[in-house]
């Protein structure tokens, strides 16, 4: 049997779907492992991996298709001859997603069947779609460009190319992780090497295709191209046996990102890999004034004025900025505090240990003077609350935990890092929708979507609006009985989903609001969870709208601690 | 015009008839049961209450301590006010269609129904005589519900126990005691390989049989022995230790609802096989075509007003009822 030539975007799918309704990672990678060995091509082999793992476009090109739900639901609406409002948005209510409802509907609906025929496109037909929605930039191009696109697509592939360009996951229970498995697996190395050269090479499908062609040695660090970053984990879930082994620093209320400099070239990366250096000109003057040795540092952008560290809602008004203005940069002046270092004297050190990282890191930041945190050892357990209480006074969030001996991994890395971080408020909330709950919490409800009241709200016509999703802090008992108490108050199904009358209330505790104006309400809660199911309170009790903006105007107005007594970090 | 009441979440009332559809409230002299699921079984009566046979015994074995008065396909009953006729529903064995004559004109109430029928009922039939007011269910009232051609679902059963067998595990399928339950025992009985179903199951099984409808070689579900059998149980008991001793299983959820891929996560199922009790969007919108009714009620919905939308497009009239509070018509 000869191969096939040409790597279709149709069996990219049909992996994809399959890996989807295989149970058990070991043999979702095996399926994986198996395509990436059956492309006999290498710029295939790079396409397949990258739109398993990354997306349309490698995370390091900086480019996006840049094409919004509402723009292809609009569309798929159109090409099925049904009525968005009336028809495609409770369809995707009821399914939960837009991409599963426009596959679905055009595999049902009469009048999109019509319209498709499979011309099973190559993987690199699929990247040159991808392309052109990137080159252009009104709604109406990009939908012409999707019609014709769709047109060559099963049902089954318009689904897959949806998530794919839309850079999220895929949701079919494979991660990053398991496709650095799979390719380890297909050409026989060890994970623990393409993990470092996807690390170092910020691509996955140029990692695949240096493990297929036995060359992963070959991949080298290159200045000005990001390294992926190293994520805490929370410690609530993590048992520390000895906390002698960490180092405490303060969390910060900013921006996580990653600074590379070579003489007087200075780049500052997002944490999801972007370039936002123009956001930030007097970070960059501040560091090539400073002739610098070459290095990549690691930290956190934040609002730094008076000697203390403004809140975050005020480091928002910098982000996203192409050219910020002169009167910008003078009410919100930023400064970058680092806490870690990558790559030194021409070569990358993230195999070190965080001691001699941080050992090198001290002596840089005294010899040349710029900021770094303050590192705090730990001795007991009880000086953790301390800490944090400093931390708190400061304006900072909490604190962060690592181990001294770790060495510097993307993604979360067991107790590596750990972050503790205390509750930012709590809200008297509604419950306004139960969600199915999935693995061990399967056949219960166990996620709820909690609202506020606007009934007084001349802004708005409904009673309630969701302000937030809670998944945990109730006990199987308190879980039990709310199932009972919901199958009572329910009065609409939308398959896994339950629309309820407003009669629980809970208590919901969460780290942080912020302004989101994308959500009804314009604010979105960090991380919520139930602190108590209030059975003694009625919906008149619900917190308002009014109490959120309250909320956050009042965090953002908080007085600071100055950063001149015990300070969170030391300049130099 | 004919009067109609929506009393409570399910039940019906037709006060100028004195009948009563799943109606558990005391206004009806005549109260027909469409079928034997709970939330159709009126739990207490003061009228007369009429079933199928089938489905008079489900409701026995099911607690209900009134009498019930058995009345079988085809044959009508004279009311006061009406002549009332049981059609097959093709949704679970027993299942009708109650078929109403009176002066206010003709009424089709499906109850829940499927067409083309489950193999293990006595089929799906429509009065052939005109239709003014219908009546129907819209469980699955979306377009993004269309069931896949029967053999391939029939095929993808028995082929998924087949091969849990040969690979040594233990299929286990998730389904409905009552119905899809039966309907998937019946799938499987040429297979010959036994079968243990949970009890509460268990005991309706004897209604199939007494009806015609052999369901092979099966016994109750017993904790002990039931590994390397074919076990069927509802989904909920997979969360309650159902033959968590067994090892080496695969799982399949058998349910309209496995049409969503959201299911599988939450399930944490090997294979979703979307089987339903129910017909689906596009036979709903098809049949009320066919039928062309004066007026047509959407009832037993998560969205009405989609199903509204599609008969407004067709010059059908229709109406749906609030599922919390009572409406008059």
């Amino acid at each position: 049997m000869s191969k096939p030539k040409k790597h279709t975007f149709l069996q990219l799918s049909e992996v994809t779907q399959t890996i989807s309704e295989t149970r058990g990672s070991n043999a979702k990678i095996s399926i994986c492992a198996e395509y990436f060995s059956s492309i006999t091509n290498e710029n295939d082999l790079h396409l397949a991996a990258q739109f398993l793992g990354e997306g349309a476009f490698s995370d390091i090109s900086g480019k996006r298709a840049s094409v919004g739900s509402r723009t292809y639901s609009t569309l798929a609406a159109d090409i099925c001859e049904v009525d968005y409002e009336q028809v495609f948005k409770p369809s995707k209510t009821a399914v939960g997603s837009a991409s599963e409802t426009i596959e679905k509907l055009f595999a049902n609906i009469p009048e999109a069947q019509d319209k498709w025929k499979s011309a099973e496109l190559s993987l690199q037909d699929v990247e040159g779609i991808y392309n052109r929605l990137y080159e252009v930039s009104s709604r109406k191009d990009k939908q012409e460009i999707l019609t014709e696109a769709w047109s060559q697509l099963t049902p089954l592939e318009v689904k897959y190319f949806l998530r794919i360009m839309g850079r999220g996951s895929l949701r079919i229970g494979f991660e990053t992780k398991s496709i650095i498995s799979a390719i380890a697996k297909a050409f026989g190395q060890k994970v623990k090497d393409v993990r470092y050269v996807h690390m170092i090479t910020g691509s996955i499908g140029k990692t695949a295709k240096l493990a297929e062609q036995d060359r992963l040695d070959e991949a080298s660090f290159k200045l000005f191209h990001p390294l992926s970053f190293m994520l805490a984990s929370p410690i609530e879930s993590r048992a520390v046996d000895d906390y002698s082994e960490y180092v405490a620093e303060e969390k910060f209320d900013g921006m996580r990102c990653q600074l590379h400099i070579s003489g007087n070239k200075v780049k500052i990366f997002s944490r999801d890999l972007n370039d936002i250096t123009h956001s930030f000109p007097e970070i960059v003057d501040y560091f090539t004034e400073r002739e610098l040795p070459e290095m990549v540092l690691d930290g956190e952008i934040c609002v730094f004025k008076d000697d203390t560290i403004l809140p975050f809602q005020l480091l928002q008004k910098r982000m996203g900025l192409k050219k910020p203005s002169k009167k910008v940069l003078r009410e919100y002046p930023t400064l970058l505090i680092s806490y870690d270092i990558l790559f030194y004297d021409g070569h990358p050190i993230f195999e070190q240990t965080l001691t001699q990282r941080r050992r090198l890191l001290s002596e840089l930041s005294s010899t040349y003077s710029f900021p770094v945190t303050t590192q705090k050892p730990i001795h007991h357990k009880d000086q953790i609350d301390e800490l944090f209480e400093l931390a708190l006074a400061h304006g900072n969030e909490g604190l962060m935990l690592k181990h001294k001996d770790s060495t510097y991994e993307y993604g979360q890395r067991r107790k590596s890092w750990l972050k503790v971080k205390k509750p930012g408020g709590s809200l008297d909330t509604i419950m306004m929708y139960a969600h199915a709950g999935s693995g061990k919490r399967g056949g219960t409800y166990s996620d709820f979507t909690l609202g506020i009241s606007v009934r007084d709200d001349e802004r708005y016509e409904e009673e309630f609006i969701p302000i937030g999703k809670a998944y945990g802090g109730y006990t199987d008992e308190e879980l039990k009985k709310l199932n009972t108490r919901i199958k009572e108050i329910t009065v609409e199904k939308y398959g896994p989903t339950l629309g309820l009358l407003p009669e629980i209330v809970i208590e919901l505790e969460f780290d942080d609001i912020q302004v989101n104006k994308r959500t009804k309400a314009n604010f979105t809660l960090r991380f919520p969870r139930f602190k108590a199911i209030r059975w003694d309170l009625s919906p008149d009790d619900v917190d308002t709208l009014k109490d959120v903006e309250h909320l956050y105007r009042e965090k953002a107005d908080k007085k600071r601690l100055s950063q001149k007594n015990q300070p969170a970090f030391i300049n130099g | 015009m004919l009067k109609i009441t929506k009393a409570g979440n399910h039940g019906i009332l037709l006060p100028q008839l004195g009948i009563g559809l799943d109606y558990s409230g005391s206004k009806a002299k005549h109260v027909f049961v469409s079928h034997g699921h709970a939330d159709h079984i009126p739990w207490k009566s003061r009228g007369k209450v009429y079933a199928t046979p089938p489905t008079s015994a489900f409701m026995k074995l099911r607690g209900v301590k009134y009498e019930v008065q058995e009345l079988p396909f085809g044959k009508t009953l004279e009311t006061e006010h009406a002549r009332v006729t049981f059609y097959p529903a093709g949704h679970i064995l027993g299942s009708a269609m109650t078929f109403l004559e009176s002066d206010f004109g003709n009424l089709l109430y499906t109850g829940d129904y499927r067409t083309p029928p489950s193999p293990a009922t006595e089929g799906f039939e429509l009065p052939d005589k005109p239709i003014d007011t219908f009546i129907t269910e819209a469980t699955f009232s979306l377009p993004v519900y269309k069931w896949r051609p029967y053999e391939e679902l029939e095929a993808e059963i028995t082929g998924f126990a087949k091969e849990a067998l040969e690979n040594d595990h233990t299929p286990v399928f998730l389904a409905y005691n009552l119905g899809k339950a039966q309907e998937i025992m019946f799938l499987l009985k040429d297979l010959g390989h036994p079968i243990q179903i949970h009890g509460a199951g268990y005991k309706l099984c004897e209604v199939y049989e007494e009806h015609g409808f052999s369901l092979g070689n099966y016994e109750a579900y017993n904790r002990d022995s039931c590994e390397g059998k074919i076990l069927i149980n509802p989904s909920s008991a997979i969360n309650n230790g159902f033959a968590s001793n067994v090892k080496k299983k695969r799982i399949a959820y058998c349910s309209g609802w496995a049409a969503m891929e959201s299911r599988r996560s939450q399930l944490t199922v090997d294979k979703l096989i979307p089987i339903s009790d129910h017909l689906d969007f596009f036979e709903l919108i098809d049949l009320c075509e066919r039928l062309q009714p004066k007026k047509v009620y959407v009832t037993h919905t998560p969205n009405p007003k989609v199903v509204q939308h599609y008969l407004d497009k067709r010059g059908i009239v229709s109406k749906t009822f609030n599922m919390k509070r009572d409406e008059e018509e």
